[in-house]
């Protein structure tokens, strides 16, 4: 008998404006992470691990790069017969023309044909942007046990901070009775992670009305899920025990890097039975040079160290010259610190180049201070003035 | 253009034998450099000089080269390009009958089924980056009919044990070649690397086991100097070779300054990917002049080595001069010094381990001691 399957679709086309000049170029999704990933690698080989083999990536905003990177879907080991990493951008249809996705309900719904095709028996939705990793064959599997119509994964937060997120309202068998995004009094502590799982059938119908639905902002917290409550359908909460963390933000991009060096790590990336994988670029092994001090830090392959690190990340590819200390700072692809220039609290974009000497970021900085070249020119020919 | 030139990764000689480590896989299988088995070297000269079509001669213990050439894109199409891994039956059950030329005669059809022009012969034993395009123009150009590529060394007393001498006549033309037994300091030394066409080397193939069942490449080449155009091509750059545990241990050592130079942008060295997590340097870590694989977790100190992939160095222990393959453990105080630890040891109960340079200690794969 044919399994029934799950077609995981991946939300990947937000701009990421708050992640400033990161985002210019590339989509949030694409950025690099924990010295030698892109965030989406993790939704990605979460699906890989889950035993998911049709993956769709909904892609929007500045995807040139994301859409040759998830092209090659060797990477994830899902180029299987049957499955694949499909690219999904807004396309010109027969009937409705041309249009860009208006929310993230609206990016599935523009894509029903692709689900049909499929022959989906269930839409999981994740998210382009989180670093978790989630068993997501086991969330199935408690979706179709309760015979629920939807399943939401969902995280114990602390109370104090619930109000920040969409919150679940259960009974005792976890049953969502209520949504509320985010609520000044909150009634519970259940904050949803973005991660769905709708039996398709009834998602499709749902998504049906909605794209006639004139008020409707085509968005899965803000109707679909309103809409599934309203009804009474079966809405169960999934609760999700681990690493989890959404990097929408400079600071908590900073936060999630740092906490791999963290004592309290929970985000174990050296499990061999759920690895991470991610695309190689023949980088030679570290370099760490005669004269390198390195106090807690995480390192990638194609580093070369001759400087000092402390407490810092140092992605593929990337310099710290002799002299140099980076404290407490993440240093992006390729970029490279000068000798003797001293960078904290400070995330390096890419290929950025940091003059010797030159100073940036401080100890007691509120923000951590993201390095573009426009910020490395300024502060270079400030320098000449003086 | 890429059609031109078939590559074959040949066999070691006989005189190479890595004490401990050829026990267990092919000297051209060896993790190398942290990260790197040695044959990634020749195959990515190969590659990166556009040649598609690459042949793989082993003797024994297929395994971990199958494995290794499987996992690794070496960067040519996949569907054009071709990888083949041969090896021949050994004849009269005598180690001393497993020639280059017994593997090639066994699998003489793959070679005659390739269009190619030329083939470009190399073992990978000897390390070094070489376009081989520049090789074969200048074949052209000498008119030659077998160009052998050389490097003429003053380490010839020292290093290249039994390798290749090459004595040259007016031109680059190789008028006699001998064995290194190590009595002078400056010698031209064969890096048993050749260019022929496609049919003379079928046809040394042929004539080599006419003559005698001992016969190897080298020697059917010696032996054809008076009949054939021989010449020397020069390498200019690095080289090392690899033919013991001393040679093994000083060119890992010795590449860790040199890599960031020999490896650039244009000349990659590919390999497998393992997607092996960062190393984690942690809190009382101490490590400098050293290459590093990923996936390790370092709290002890490290000086001056090479630490191969998902390597444990436990707090207070302290490697010093030393190679460490991957995956091995070396606990809390242990103190290693010039040694070569192979795959998978555990180092937990002996608290020294002290070698020299010129005879480094070597554990075994899987040894816990």
């Amino acid at each position: 008998m044919k399994q029934k399957k799950m077609v995981a679709m991946i939300l990947a086309g937000g701009r990421g404006t708050r992640l400033y000049d990161l985002t210019k170029k590339v989509a949030k999704p694409a950025v690099h992470f924990g010295g030698k990933y892109r965030i989406i690698d993790f939704p990605l080989s979460n699906c890989a691990n889950s035993n998911i083999t049709t993956v769709g990536v909904l892609v929007q905003y500045e995807s040139v790069l994301l859409n040759s990177y998830i092209a090659k879907d060797h990477i994830w080991g899902l180029d299987i017969d049957g499955g694949g990493v499909y690219c999904l951008p807004p396309r010109e249809k027969d009937v409705t023309g041309l249009g860009l996705y208006q929310g993230t309900a609206d990016a599935i719904t523009q894509n029903l044909d692709f689900l049909d095709q499929e022959d989906a028996e269930y839409v999981l939705i994740l998210s382009g942007d989180h670093i978790d990793k989630m068993n997501y064959e086991k969330m199935l599997s408690e979706h179709i046990a309760k015979g629920a119509d939807a399943t939401i994964a969902v995280l114990e937060v602390p109370m104090k901070e619930a109000s920040r997120f969409g919150i679940m309202n259960t009974d005792e068998d976890d049953r969502i009775i209520e949504f509320e995004e985010k609520p000044a009094e909150p009634k519970s502590n259940l904050a949803s992670m973005g991660i769905y799982i709708f039996t398709y059938k009834t998602l499709r119908r749902y998504l049906k009305e909605d794209e006639k639905a004139k008020d409707s902002n085509h968005d899965f917290g803000k109707d679909i899920i309103p809409n599934y409550l309203k009804d009474g359908l079966k809405l169960q909460a999934y609760r999700f025990k681990g690493y989890w963390k959404d990097v929408g933000t400079i600071d908590s991009l900073w936060e999630a890097n740092m906490d791999l060096i963290s004592d309290k790590n929970t985000l174990d990336l050296s499990d061999p039975t759920w690895k991470i994988y991610t695309g190689d670029n023949n980088a030679i092994p570290q370099i760490i040079g005669p004269n390198a001090k390195i106090d807690v830090a995480y390192i990638t392959q194609g580093c070369v160290v001759d400087g000092e690190v402390k407490r810092s990340v140092l992605f593929t590819g990337s310099r710290v010259d002799e002299g140099a200390k980076v404290i407490d700072s993440v240093i992006m692809n390729g970029a490279r610190v000068g000798e003797g220039a001293v960078l904290e609290r400070c995330v390096v974009m890419d290929d950025v180049k940091v003059p010797a000497h030159m100073h940036l970021g401080s100890k007691n900085s509120k923000n951590i201070l993201l390095v573009t070249k426009a910020l490395v020119n300024k502060k270079a020919e400030g320098k000449d003035h003086e | 253009m890429s059609n031109k030139m078939l590559g074959i990764v040949n066999l070691e000689p006989a005189n190479v034998h890595v004490e401990g480590i050829d026990d267990y896989r092919p000297v051209s299988a060896t993790s190398f450099l942290g990260r790197y088995r040695i044959l990634d070297f020749m195959i990515s000269n190969m590659t990166n000089s556009h040649i598609d079509d690459i042949q793989i001669y082993i003797k024994n213990r297929p395994r971990s080269t199958i494995e290794h050439i499987l996992g690794t894109n070496y960067n040519v199409n996949s569907k054009k390009g071709r990888f083949s891994i041969l090896y021949g039956e050994i004849q009269g059950n005598n180690e001393l009958y497993n020639t280059d030329i017994a593997n090639f005669k066994a699998n003489i059809e793959y070679i005659e089924q390739s269009t190619a022009d030329y083939v470009v012969i190399a073992p990978s034993h000897f390390v070094y980056i070489e376009d081989f395009n520049e090789m074969l123009a200048y074949h052209e150009k000498m008119g030659a009919d077998v160009t052998i590529m050389y490097q003429s060394v003053s380490t010839a007393k020292e290093d290249f044990a039994m390798c290749d001498i090459l004595e040259f006549s007016e031109g680059k033309r190789v008028a006699a070649m001998s064995k290194n037994t190590g009595k002078f300091k400056n010698r031209d030394i064969s890096l048993e690397c050749y260019i022929m066409s496609r049919n003379l080397f079928i046809e040394l193939i042929q004539k080599a086991t006419a003559t005698s069942s001992l016969f190897w490449l080298s020697d059917v080449v010696s032996d054809s100097l008076g009949d054939l155009k021989v010449v020397g091509y020069p390498h200019k750059g690095y080289v090392t070779c690899i033919n013991s545990l001393k040679t093994y241990y000083k060119a890992n050592l010795e590449l860790r300054d040199r890599l960031d130079d020999l490896v650039t942008e244009g000349w990659p060295i590919y390999t497998k990917t393992n997607d092996t997590q960062p190393t984690l340097y942690r809190e009382c870590a101490r490590v400098s002049g050293s290459l590093i694989g990923n996936g390790c977790e370092i709290e002890g100190t490290v000086i001056d080595s090479v630490i191969g992939r998902n390597v444990v160095i436990k707090a207070g222990a302290v490697v010093k001069n030393a190679v460490i393959m991957p995956s091995v453990l070396i606990n809390k105080n242990a103190k290693i010094e010039n040694a070569v630890i192979d795959k998978y040891a555990m180092i937990t109960h002996i608290k020294e381990l002290k070698g020299t340079e010129d005879e480094p200690i070597y554990v075994k794969r899987r040894d816990r001691i």
